[in-house]
This record gives C-alpha cells, structure tokens and sequence, in this order.
C-alpha cells in the first residue's frame, strides 16, 4: 500500500461515535490547509460518518482502508 | 445531565402506537438513516439531522427542531443521540430523551400481540419485530410455549415465557431464513428446547435438528392444540408452513398478506418459481379459505388489522393477490417472478451460512447483519389488484 503522507496523527481507538467525529473536528479546526490528518478508528459506524463529514465539510478524504480491525482515514484540510 | 432522560425500543413502540405528538430526531448520517428508520402504525414526526451538523453549526441545526413538542432523539448506538440531546437541553429544550441502545435496539425489538381470543385454551402470540417488518409466533398451553422461526433476541423470549408462566420446549423454523440470524440456536443451547427444520433447507446445518416431514402432527403440552405440518416449497426448497388447530396457518415466506415469498432469493429462480407455483395452486389453494394466514413478513403496516395484527383470512389475500392466484400456469408463474425480480441484499449469504451454523460472528457482526428491513417479497406492487 503507498504510504500517504500526513501531518498530524489522530487515534480513536476504542472510541464511540459521537466522538472519532467529534476528536477530527477539533483536529481539522487547528490545523492549515492542505494539512493532512491521519484518523484510525475501531469503530464501524465511523465509516459511513467520516465521508458525510467530509463532504458536509468539504475536507477531502485521500484514502479510507481498513486494516484488521482499524479503520483507518486520511483527511486533508480546504 | 438534569433535563435529559433515556427512553427505551419496547417504550419507543408504544409512543407510536399511542399517536403521541413528538419528533423522532435520527441524528445518524444520511446514508445510514435512508437505508433504514423507524416505522410505525400511525403516521408521526420524523426528521434527520446528522450530529455531525450539530458539531458544525449548532445554532442553525438547533433552530431546525421544533419546541413545541417532546424530542426522541435516536442514533446508531446512543452516544450521539446522547451528544445532541444534551446540546438541546443547554439551548433550553424541556422534554428530550434518547434511545438507549441506539437503532439497534429497535431492529431488534420484538412487540407481542395475542392473536386468538382469551377464552381459548391455549394461547397464540404474534411478535412483531417493527424494525425488520418481520413477525414470529410463540403458541403456549400447559405450561409449554413453543417459538416459530424466533430472532435472536433471546431474553425477550425467556422474559415472555416467564410471564407466561411456561418453558420453551421446541423452536419450528419455517425455513433457512437469509434477511435475519435465527434465535433458535440459542434457545436449544439456553434452555434446552429441541428444534424442528426441514431438511430441504438444513440438511447441511452444523447443529441438530429434528426433521420435519409433510403432514407430521405436534401436540403441546399433551393435549394442546394441533400443530400440522404444510410442506411448501418455493421461496426455498424446505419451506414449511405450519397450521396451527385447524385455525391459523404460519405461513413463513410462502404467503403474504401481500404477495407472496420471492423464489428467487437462492440463485434458482427458475426451478423455485415452479415449485412455488406448484405448492400456491395446489396445497395454498386446497386449504380452508376462513384459515387465518399468519406470514412472516409485512411489507408495511398498512397490512395490519385494526388490533395491529398481521393477519388476514386465506380466502381474502386470495382474492387480494388475484393476479399471482389466478395464474394458470407455470410458465407464465416464472415469467411474473423473473419480470419482478430484483436484486437480493449481499448480507443474505452469510446471514444464512450463520443460520446453517457454517459460521460463526460475534455479537457486533451480528448487529450489523441483522439491521434493516427485509427483502424477501416477490414484489410489492404487481401483485396487487388495481
């Protein structure tokens, strides 16, 4: 897989909606544009949640994957 | 957080019945909310705001929901109806709760309903489980309570028969179901209960069963009512309906109050369509038409009687369904089928390789597999009269 390259490293382990959201909000908010934030989430209702997120946002997502059990997202900042 | 209280599914069911003035706010993503939602008998309230929007502009989300009545807040799992219900009460709402558990606690729900009158000696219950518009059966006489193709929700069977004051001691399954995980494993393993199946269908279950065949009679409780077997393939090849002291009749996926179950859900449209027709002409059709048909599936509660029970005289959904009934052939039969067919949901594979016991998940997996609406009608317009 082709490593994309990330500013800030966010994990959300373990953590239940609201508050992967809730933590790359926060994230997103203090960081530049064009940053790029790396998100790893356990939880699967995090998927669907990120894209409309972003979109709602207009933050790009790069890549959504998963990886056992992480699910992992790279968002970058407009 | 004073202000903001918890609700439950089983209490979530009775606000709708009861056409309570409230907003349902799903604060779930859009996605999530269109495949699946809540529903219910009376027409109520329902609105989408995805938390997220909540995060994002509070006051403009906020202004969104009206004041002048209670607000149910739901999510996926309850956090985030937590999350917004609270930021409601800090904007000075009064009455705003969520549900606990989340959406999967209301497809998971089951709603009972008695189906016979109260001066029978037995008694026939119907489960309604609103959030996969699916019903189950429990029958109980003597103390013995017997399920028919129960959901996984286990404690509220264990619940019911208490209150019933019976044990479980047999699980009929009216075939190898693909849109939810069968409860009947879990009923055999907890209580000791024995399960019945066809063959047809479970031949090549990991579990045991016991094998049902066409015509075979069951008793509860020694001289309880008559339980007899229907052999009535089509929408799978070991579909068996049960018909229950000569008065109602446990129809599976085989007879809907509208249309009838979809042969096409196994890969074999063509060959399932003609035993479908086969078992519709020749066995549906030969039975008492004053029979009550119990079905597996509502396609909506427009279906539901005035005492919200799915139930409907044979003879009446004959009459409803004329077009599929009045068929004369087998060929025009699998044409309709084919002419209707629609594509089946991926999920339905493993849901039925769990249901034969070829796989096992865990209880997140199963959550997920097991919510929404099923899929298992033929088709819900052609088939009706105009």
């Amino acid at each position: 897989m082709n490593e994309i390259e990330f500013n800030q490293e966010l994990d959300c382990r373990g953590l239940n909606c609201p508050l992967p959201v809730l933590k790359t909000k926060k994230a997103i908010d203090e960081m530049a544009a064009g940053d790029v934030l790396k998100m790893i989430s356990t939880d699967p209702g995090s998927q669907n949640d990120v894209t409309a997120w972003a979109k709602r946002t207009g933050n790009d997502i790069l890549s959504a994957g998963h990886e056992g059990s992480d699910f992992i997202y790279y968002i970058k900042k407009n | 957080m004073p202000g903001l209280h918890s609700y439950s599914a089983d209490e979530l069911f009775q606000f709708l019945i009861q056409k309570d003035d409230m907003l349902v706010l799903d604060v779930r993503n859009e996605e999530d909310f269109n495949r699946f939602n809540v529903e219910g008998p009376f027409p109520f309230e329902m609105t989408n705001i995805p938390y997220f929007d909540f995060m994002e502009a509070e006051d403009a989300s906020v202004a969104k929901v009206p004041r002048d009545k209670p607000i149910k807040v739901v999510c996926a799992k309850e956090g985030s109806a937590q999350y917004v219900g609270e930021i409601l009460v800090n904007n000075g709402f009064e009455d705003v709760s969520y549900l606990t558990g989340g959406i999967k606690t209301w497809g998971n729900m089951l709603a009972p309903n008695r189906i016979n009158f109260e001066s029978d000696s037995y008694s026939l219950f119907q489960f309604i489980r609103p959030g996969k518009a699916s019903c189950n059966y429990g029958l109980i006489y003597n103390g013995e309570m017997v399920v028919f193709d129960p959901s996984r929700n286990f404690e509220f069977y264990q619940s019911f028969a208490e209150t019933q004051n019976a044990r479980i001691v047999r699980s009929f399954e009216t075939h190898l179901q693909a849109d939810y995980i069968s409860g009947s494993k879990q009923i055999a393993n907890e209580t000791g209960a024995d399960i019945f199946a066809h063959h047809g269908d479970f031949k090549d279950a990991s579990f045991k069963y016991n094998e049902l065949g066409d015509g075979d009679i069951y008793s509860i409780g020694n001289d309880g009512p008559e339980i007899r077997v229907l052999h009535s393939p089509g929408h799978t090849p070991g579909s068996t309906s049960y018909i229950i002291d000569e008065k109602y009749l446990i129809s599976g996926d085989t007879v809907f109050i509208q249309s009838v179950g979809r042969p096409d859900l196994g890969g074999k449209a063509e060959e399932w369509s003609i035993s479908l027709f086969e078992t519709l002409t020749k066995k549906v059709q030969s039975l008492d038409s004053k029979i009550n048909v119990l079905p597996g599936h509502y396609m909506d509660w427009t279906e539901a009687n005035s005492d919200l029970l799915f139930s409907e005289t044979l003879g009446q959904i004959i009459e409803n369904n004329s077009e599929v009934y009045q068929m004369d052939s087998p060929e025009k039969f699998t044409q309709f089928i084919k002419d209707n067919m629609r594509e089946s949901p991926k999920v339905y594979g493993e849901i039925r390789k769990v249901n034969a016991g070829w796989l096992d998940v865990d209880i997140d997996e199963a959550d997920i597999m097991d919510l929404g609406k099923n899929e298992c009608a033929a088709t819900t317009y052609n088939a009706q009269k105009v």
